[in-house]
């Protein structure tokens, strides 16, 4: 069996604080989005299921 | 057909705009997220194509790949060498000064007193920022004896030991904003930045507005991308009061959604064009 990576915080096909319902199969992973329910700047961590996850903060070397 | 690899961390509204860019042009994307990359370190191809746009938001992933897919043969824009010299300030100071591209003053310290003791020698008002940093962050103004040493020891005292290395900077009294140079191996356009507050990142709030390149600007910025070996960047300018204008920083991954709507500048096309323009 494989192990998966723990994905409590995703939201499958709606945004993870909210519960707002978010469907479309144009997503991209990796791609940033404004949950329209909450304002929430959610990321695309998975498709088929689409799975949304809090955009994770900054990161320290993170910049143009 | 030609095809680009895109390397990314979050398809921001830049990555997506290049993304555009490139399809209309019919030129074939495979898009890499950079966490999904594992790559061996040795000179085999890479199964990927010949030029590689990296848009890696993370300095070490960033350039830890350019580095990595150069040997494994991929042309990388920007190169491993540009990344690692402008994400390092101490790196690109270097870099423009072997070149005897104008600056501010500047020096590294590696102990909080001596450091201290130099700022002294030079006066007051200076500015420290992190060597490794972005985005305007832990940029400090230093007006007077106190500032230096809470903030000295703040550099010496908190971090890694890999992070104990004081950036120190001649304070410029700009007259209310500072440029930025897009150059793909030649100035294509520029945007002003205004602020009240001394910093002036788009990312801080200051208010991007059109700019039109002097031919001066122009060939300034195109010395110092080519000094730290640049494909595509942002040069920042700082204009002094007198009208004297000096290379700040270079930025080797462009960001743009905070500005195209009033700077007009077509970066997504240019990025895209030049991208093609490199593949064999």
């Amino acid at each position: 069996m494989q192990l998966q990576k723990p994905m409590d915080a995703a939201g499958v096909n709606g945004c993870p604080t909210c519960a707002f319902e978010i469907l479309g199969d144009h997503f991209m992973e990796g791609e940033v989005l404004t949950c329209e329910g909450c304002s929430a700047e959610l990321e695309v961590v998975g498709l088929k299921p689409l799975r949304l996850a809090e955009a994770p903060e900054v990161e320290e070397d993170w910049g143009e | 057909m030609k095809k680009i690899d895109l390397v990314y961390t979050r398809l921001r509204t830049e990555e997506r705009m290049i993304l555009e860019a490139l399809r209309k042009r019919d030129c074939a994307v495979e898009l890499h997220q950079d966490s999904d990359l594992v790559l061996s370190l040795d000179a085999e191809r890479w199964p990927g194509g010949s030029v590689v746009l990296m848009r890696s938001m993370s300095l070490t992933r960033s350039r830890y790949l350019a580095a990595i897919l150069e040997v494994k043969g991929a042309r990388v824009v920007n190169s491993a060498r540009a990344i690692t010299t402008c994400g390092d300030k101490i790196l690109t100071n270097l870099a423009l000064a072997a070149r005897g591209v104008p600056m501010p003053w500047s020096f590294a310290g590696f102990e909080e007193e001596a450091c201290v003791a130099e700022i002294e020698r030079r006066g007051y008002p200076v500015v420290t920022k992190p060597a490794v940093g972005s985005w305007g962050r832990m940029v400090a103004r230093i007006d007077g004896r106190s500032a230096a040493e809470g903030l000295m020891q703040m550099r010496f005292e908190t971090g890694s030991a890999s992070e104990h290395v004081a950036l120190v900077q001649q304070y410029i009294d700009k007259p209310g904003y500072d440029l930025r140079v897009y150059v793909m191996g030649r100035a294509v356009g520029g945007i002003r930045r205004r602020s009240e507050h001394w910093v002036t990142n788009t990312a801080r709030g200051a208010v991007p507005e059109a700019y039109e390149v002097p031919a001066s600007h122009a060939k300034l910025a195109e010395r110092a991308a080519a000094a730290v070996g640049a494909d595509i960047a942002a040069v920042d300018l700082l204009e002094t009061r007198d009208g004297e204008v000096l290379v700040n920083e270079i930025n080797h991954c462009v960001e743009f959604a905070r500005s195209i709507e009033f700077t007009r500048v077509p970066l997504p096309e240019l990025i895209a064009d030049y991208a093609i323009g490199v593949l064999p």
